[in-house]
Order: C-alpha cells, then structure tokens, then sequence
C-alpha cells in the first residue's frame, strides 16, 4: 500500500517546502531591496503551480487504490480519523484559494503592497503546513497507534490518543526539517546545472547567487535531522520495537543502510562544496559544528553491530571517519576557484539527487519496517505471507530479551532451534503458545539454517 | 446502527453538498476545455490575436477550477468513506478497475492541462502542437466523466438483478453488465451536451462581467466578441438536450420508474422546502431558452430562414416545443403551460435587457450564465434525489458496513447459499400496487383520479388495448378496486 504513496509524496513534499521558503525569501529580498530573491520566490511558486495539479491529482489516487485493494483497512481507518480527513480537505481548499488567488496571480500587481503580499504566501505555507501535520498524525498512528483501530459499527470520528500518538511529534520535525533539506539540495543542484549552461553574465551571477544559497540551507537544515532521528528511534524502540528492529539489523536494515550511505554521499559533496566555495568562517564553523553533533549522536546511540566484532570496533570506525572529514574539510577551504569549474554543478546536483534519494528511501525503511500489518499489530494486509508473519512474531516475541537485534541469532553456534526455543519458552515472562513456537522454530530454520 | 453523523447538515446533505459542488466545477471544466480549443483554431485560422488571449484567459481559469474539482473530489471521496463505510467499499471493490483507469487520467489530465497553459507562450512557435495538445484536453475529459457515468448510472439503474447477482457471486474490480447498464448511454450524452452547453453559457457571463468592469472602448469590443462566441457554443449544445432528456427520461421509467414517478410528480426527498427541484430546473431551462430566442430576435434583426443560426434556433424552439408537449401527455398540462410562460417570459426580459443596455448584451449573458450554473447544481440534485431511499442496497447511501466476520474482499452480509432467495422475483402484487406500476408507466395517477367511477370496466378494457400488461384475473381485480373506490 505504501508503495501507492511514493508518487506523491516527493511531489508534495516539495510543494510544503518551496511554499514554506518563498514567503521568507521574499520577506528578505524586500527587507534587503534585494530583486534576487524575489525572483527566486517567485520562481519556486511558479514551479509549485505547475506542480500542484498534477500532485494533488496523485493525491487523490492514494484513497482510491487503497480503498479498492485495503476496504477494510480505510473503512476503519476513516472511522477513527473522519474529522481529521475533513479538517484535511478545509486546510488544502484554503491553501489553494491563498495560493492560486492571492499569492501567485496577485505577484506584480502587488508590488507597492509588499507586506501583504508577504502575508498571503504566509498563509499559504501555514495551510500547507497543517496538511502536513495531519497527514503526520495519520501516518504516524499506522507505526505506533495511540490507540485501537476502532470497528466500523463503533463510529469514533476522531481520537486524540490516534493522532497524537507517541511518534507523532518527531514524524514531524523529522518530516518537516527532512523536506526543507532535500528539496532545497535538490534546488542547490537543478540550478547548479542552470549556471553551467548559462551564458549571459547577468543571469550566471543570478544562478550562482540561488545556487548557493539553496544548497546551503539545504545543507545546514540537515544537521536538525540526527537529532530528530535519534528521538524519534527512541520512540520507535519504545512503542514498536519490532519496526525498531527490522530496521536495526532486521529485514529492513540494507535499505537503512543504503540510505545512510546516500546521507554520507551528500555530506561529503556537499560538505567539501560549501567548505571551498565560502571564504567567511561563519559557515565552515557551522557546519563543524553539525558535524561534531552528529559525532555526539552516534556516540549517544548503541553501537551498531554492522561492522562485526567489539562495538569499539564501531566506535573507532566513525570517529577516524569524522575526525578525517573535518581535517580535510578545513584543509580544502579558501580554494574557490576550483568551485567555478565544470564538475562542481555536477557534484552539487549529485549530492541534490542523493538527498532526494535518502528521504525517499526513508519513506520506504518506515513503512516497510511494520509489515506485515497496515497498522501496527492492528490490521493486517491481506497479501501478508506466512514468512512475513513468522518473522514478525519471531522479532515480537524473543528480541524483547535479545535486544542486540536480529543478527544475534546468526550468532549461535548450535542451530537446533526446536530445542532452542523450548528452553527459552521456560523462562518466566515468556508467553509463547505452542503454535506460534513451532512458527519460530520454522522461521528460524529458515532464515538461520 | 449509528454512524458518524455530521452536525448540522446531516450526511445526506453533507455528501450532497460535496456532489454537487464537485459537479458544478467538474462539468464546467469539461466544457471549458472545448471553449478553449475553439477559440485557439479561431484564433489560428483568423489571425485574431484577441481570441488566443481569451483562450489562455479562460485556460488559467480552468486550472484554477480544476484544482478546486480535485479538492472537491478529495472531501466528497474522504465523506463518503466515513459518513457511508460499506456502501463506499462495496462500490469501490465493485468498479476497482474503472477508478483506477479514472485516477490514471486525473494526472493525465493534469499534467496535460498544466503543460499547455504554462508553456503557452514558450510554444508559440509550434501553434499546431499547442493546439492539438489542447485540443486532446476533451477527448481526455470525455473519457474521464464515460467512466463516471457508468458508476453513476449504476447507481440510478442497476439493471435487472444482474448486476446484484455478479456483485454477490464475487465479480470484483470490473462488471460490464454493471457498467454499461440501461440508463448509461443517455446519461453520457446528455452530460456530455450539457456539460458543453454550461461552459459556453457560463464564460458568456463571465465575459459578461467583464463588459460590466471595463469602460475600455477595445476590450469592450473584445468581450462581446468572445461573449458571442461562446454563447454560441452553449446554445449550440442545447440543441438536442430536449431529445436526449427526453430518451433518458423513459429509460428510466422502464428501469427505475420509482425514481422517474418522484421526479415527474415532485415525491420524496425531490421536494426542497415545499418547492419541487425538478420543476424549478424546467423553469430555469424555459427561461434559458426564452433569453436566447429573445438575443437571436433582437440580434438577427433581419434573419434569413436558411442560415445556420437561423436553423439552429428554429431547431431548438421546436425541440424544446416537442419536448414540452410530450411531457404534458405524460406528465400534465400544467407543465406545459407553465414552461411556455417561462419561455415567454425570459425573452421578454431579455429583450428588455438588451434594449435598456443599448445593444450590449452583457447582462443577457451574464443573466444566462447564472441560469446555466442553477441549472446544473439543481439537475445534479434532482437526479441523485430521484432514487428511492432505503429501498436497494445501491440506490442510496444508508447502509453501514458490519466487519463482524472481515469478510476479505466485499463484506456484505449475505452467504452464496442465500443467493437464490434474495433473487427471487417478488410475490404477485395486489391491485394497488397494479395502478401505481401499470397505469403509471404511461401516464400520472391523477389521470386516473379523473374517470368517473362507474367507467371503469370500459377504461380498464380500454387500457390493456392501448398496452397496459394485466392478466384477466388482474384487470377484474383492479376494476374491482377502482370501482369500489379504493386508494391506491
């Protein structure tokens, strides 16, 4: 079902963030009596206007497929979120009225009345902003629901506990920082290429002015997300720690992986871009800062077992990585002029097309880490295999001892699971029925013969 | 059972209300469409640069309207799957495959649309393209609203059984039978028609408007212009709406003559405050049709009978007269009567109209254009009404869903083995019953109340001639019944 979604969501994501942006470049190019950064608002609503239809008409798909292939789910689930589905409806009919009527078609002839101008793109953003934050809670509740997914026959219009449920709060900071960073990488990059290709000087200065200012916010907005990330996988452990664990180690984790890979592509591009290109130290002394955040994080967080061996292992590993990129980061400054050569646009839209990648492929890590169920041990997807579902059950039931994750069943010597998991079921606490330990015995068998 | 009730305005009125804005937008998009790519070929083929810039006006209009169809449609989808859980996922497993055709030309349509009025100017060195691209906008909506048409339909006229049949017997995603069913070739037609005829009206009073805004010499000139054309185009396509309405009204008195009687005698949820809303859409249509008899007369002063414009307007005066007699026999002569005074009346106003503004027609058109939105708001409402509530499990919207058993897929509370006693036909009617179907498939009730009661063995006799399907046991028994006087 959420594969459904994956057309959308880019889309919509980077209409919320240039909408959210456009108004505040804007406000600053008419503080700074500064045209280039109204023409960059401008351009960013004009995109999202050509973006819009076409988004929302995705939009609509989603509902559809899913009511036709998930009945059942979307009937409960409408049920539960009814009024949060209308609010819904009320905040993106408003967010087109501001967008289409008083922002993008009033641009020029609203020049001499600026503020309120200003005020209308502010309101557009708040709009798209809220669309978010319902569909958040909604999306969050499907990972850690606050409640029961209710009967049809019990009508519930809307619940507090469902919406606001444990991980909702940092889906959304995630979310929000997450789309600001990768849509504006994106930009940096699209408009790199733009500069390459441009002839006239006036308009080269131009790109080269957005180009940089687009990626460095993109950049720095990222360094909000370890953070984030780090609370929300707390919150993950704690409410579902089966997603927690498919996707530390379990059959998630090469996606997890790969994303963390992409995130590494875009921080050493972009990173050793932003460290040439700007000559002042403020920037270079931020994104040090970020970089030593990040440090922190992976220091906070438990070791990672990827690597084999003692976590010190682990520990060693990121910090000669970080304690390297840093050292050649500020060995590469002051050496601009390499940033006008042909490549640069190029890695910049590289490390655009990473970021892009990475939060799509976090989309996908978050909602395939609860599979089997639509909801989390709620309402389960029809299609669901028994594999998927021993799997489940296997995680649900012995990683809330073995909490290393999944690889520490790789780690027995002796694979006889039958006897293995009559032991274990004999320990006090353990509720494990006869029927679901033949099940971990089976998939056990097969996923560690 | 209680489900999520919505305050205020109730979830019938809430799902109306969606429905019918939905509509109103999404039938205007349709034809602005056709307006659009008209005036480009005019544009094109004349050189007149005015009609292209009308164009891509009344092209930045229907992106705007097509996004607010697009919302419309999101709140009306997210209403009905929590105001109407089951009978929303039984119509969703049933047509899976039609929606989901539907939804892939949404985009497509979206992302045409978009294209063609964002690079307008970037393409205006590849005129032809531009306009065949826009030109692809209608055969793309058609398709779009053939697919709604056949759910909708389903809806009034379900067919014979069938439909039911295949629905409990686990046909899913795709019916035909359900699909192409009797009502849905007359409702494509007169949509398709309608819709064109809206739009056209509709910008008329758009351009209306402007004629009032503008002191401008020019684009005065430049809005009667267009105003023109695209009355034209609506007019036009109001040609044959009479003889399509006509067709489709006697499809359904075949195969849902329950919902035909309410709209024919104003039962039922047709009445709106005491005031019958397919009447009032009748009037609104006569009046339509008399504003435009009156701009044709005012306009063409000296109109020769064998142009185009002058064929076209005796066509649709005697159309429409056709339209109006035939329903008098059917229906009454109080019906005729009073669509011929409409008429009367609305080209005396808009000959009035055009006579106090000095020739312009800008409150023709836009008098026209609110006419022509009425109209569809009140006809959309009239036929969803129609439908006879609590009676078929998918002609209204009441029923809600019991998971009690998760069936996997269509969740209706009916087994294989109760399949033959649901479809049984239903038992022999009573003589009552006999009146309200048999006499009242060719004519009112009130005709009936008119017979003298001791006449009726002669009538009785006399209506089986004229094609009334009663047994002789049947007729003795409704002679008996009417003769004794009593209701029916």
């Amino acid at each position: 079902m959420e594969e459904i979604t994956y057309s959308h969501i880019p889309i919509a994501t980077l209409i919320t963030a240039f909408l959210l942006l456009a108004p505040i470049f804007e406000w600053v190019g008419y503080r700074k009596g500064d045209l280039r950064y109204d023409r960059l608002a401008k351009s960013m609503v004009f995109f999202v206007m050509i973006l819009y239809a076409p988004g929302a008409a995705l939009g609509t798909g989603i509902p559809m497929f899913i009511m036709g292939l998930y009945p059942e789910f979307w009937s409960r689930f409408a049920n539960l979120f009814f009024w949060p589905l209308i609010a819904q409806f009320v905040f993106f009919l408003l967010d087109l009225i501001f967008l289409f009527f008083l922002y993008y078609l009033t641009w020029e002839r609203m020049m001499s009345r600026k503020p309120l101008h200003i005020f209308f793109g502010c309101m557009t953003a708040l709009f798209g902003l809220l669309i978010h934050a319902v569909w958040d809670g909604l999306g969050s509740y499907m990972m850690t629901p606050g409640r029961d997914l209710p009967m049809v026959n019990e009508a519930v219009g809307w619940s507090a506990a469902a919406l606001f449920n444990p991980t909702y709060p940092f889906l959304f900071l995630h979310r929000f920082f997450g789309n600001i960073s990768y849509s504006m990488l994106l930009t940096g990059g699209v408009l790199a290429l733009k500069y390459l290709r441009c002839k006239d000087p006036e308009e080269k200065e131009y790109f080269g002015f957005a180009t940089d200012l687009t990626f460095a916010i993109g950049f720095v907005t990222f360094f909000a997300m370890p953070f984030i990330g780090w609370g929300y996988a707390a919150a993950i452990q704690s409410n579902a720690p089966v997603v927690f664990h498919a996707i530390m180690g379990g059959h998630v984790s090469p996606h997890f992986t790969i994303k963390m890979i992409l995130i590494g592509i875009f921080l050493v591009l972009g990173g050793t871009y932003l460290f040439v290109r700007h000559p002042r130290k403020v920037l270079p002394l931020a994104l040090s800062a970020g970089i030593l955040s990040l440090y922190l994080v992976l220091h906070w967080h438990p070791p990672l077992d990827w690597l084999g061996g003692d976590p010190m292992v682990w520990r060693i590993t990121y910090t000669l990585l970080l304690v390297g990129f840093l050292i050649f980061l500020w060995m590469m400054r002051n050496r601009r002029k390499l940033t006008t050569q042909a490549p640069w646009p190029w890695t910049l839209f590289v490390a655009g097309l990473a970021a892009f990648f990475a939060f799509a492929l976090g989309g996908f890590v978050r909602s395939r880490g609860r599979s089997p169920y639509s909801v989390y041990k709620q309402i389960e997807k029809p299609e669901v295999t028994a594999r998927e579902a021993d799997r489940f059950l296997l995680y649900d039931k012995c990683l809330i001892c073995h909490l290393q994750g999944p690889n520490v069943f790789s780690r027995y010597e002796t694979r006889d699971w039958e006897r293995r998991v009559d032991r274990e079921r004999e320990r006090p606490g353990a509720d494990i029925s006869d029927e679901e330990a033949a099940r971990i015995v089976r998939i056990l068998q097969e996923l560690y013969p | 059972m209680n489900g999520i009730e919505f305050p205020y305005l109730g979830a019938k009125w809430t799902i109306g209300a969606f429905g019918l804005l939905h509509t109103s937008v999404a039938s205007l998009a349709i034809g602005v469409a056709f307006v659009v790519t008209v005036a480009q070929i005019i544009a094109y083929r004349s050189r007149i640069h005015r009609y292209d810039q009308f164009a891509k006006r009344c092209q930045f209009f229907h992106v705007c309207i097509y996004n607010v169809g697009v919302v419309l449609a999101i709140g009306l989808i997210f209403s009905l799957s929590g105001l109407y859980p089951q009978f929303w996922s039984q119509l969703f497993t049933h047509f899976f495959w039609p929606f989901i055709v539907e939804e892939f030309l949404f985009f497509l349509l979206a992302t045409t649309l978009t294209f063609h009025y964002f690079f307008w100017d970037r393409m205006w060195g590849h005129k032809k393209l531009h306009i065949t691209l826009g030109a692809l906008l209608t055969p793309m909506f058609l398709l779009q609203f053939y697919i709604i048409n056949g759910i909708g339909s389903f809806m009034l006229t379900p067919g014979f059984g069938e439909s039911e049949a295949s629905l409990f017997r686990g046909i899913l995603g795709w019916d035909a039978r359900a699909f192409y069913n009797p009502s849905f070739l007359m409702l494509t037609f007169h949509r398709a028609l309608a819709n064109v005829s809206y739009a056209g009206f509709f910008l008329a009073g758009w351009c209306g408007v402007q004629l009032y805004l503008t002191n401008d010499r020019a684009r005065k000139e430049h809005y009667e212009d267009c105003g023109r054309l695209c009355f034209y185009i609506g007019f036009t396509a109001f040609l044959s709406l009479p003889v399509i309405g006509y067709f489709y009204a006697h499809v359904l008195m075949k195969h849902a003559s329950e919902a035909f009687w309410n709209l024919m005698l104003g039962q039922g949820d047709i009445m709106v405050g005491g005031v019958d809303t397919w009447w009032l859409k009748q009037l609104l249509v006569a009046l339509m049709l008399g504003s435009s008899l009156g701009y044709f007369r005012y306009t063409l002063r000296d109109p020769a009978p064998f142009t185009l414009p002058g064929i076209m307007v005796v066509s649709v005066a005697v159309f429409y007269l056709m339209f109006y007699v035939a329903m008098g026999m059917v229906m009454t002569w109080r019906f005729f009567w009073w669509m011929l005074a409409a008429v009367a009346g609305g080209a005396a106003l808009s000959w009035h109209m055009l006579s106090y503004g000095r020739g312009t027609a800008r409150a023709v058109y836009l008098f026209l254009g609110l006419l022509a939105f009425m109209t569809v708001v009140l006809g959309g409402y009239a036929r969803e009404a129609s439908r006879p509530r609590f009676v078929q499990r998918f002609s209204h919207y009441d029923s809600v869903y019991k998971p009690t058993e998760r069936q996997p897929v269509l969740m209706l509370p009916i087994t294989p083995e109760e399949l033959e006693t649901v479809l049984a036909p239903p038992p022999p009617m009573g003589p009552a019953a006999l009146i309200q179907s048999e006499c009242a498939r060719c004519h009112t009730l009130d005709r009936v109340r008119h017979y003298p009661k001791q006449d009726w063995e002669r009538v009785v006799a006399q209506m089986i001639v004229y094609g009334a399907r009663l047994t002789t046991e049947q007729a003795q028994s409704v002679t008996a019944h009417l003769s004794a006087g009593e209701p029916y």
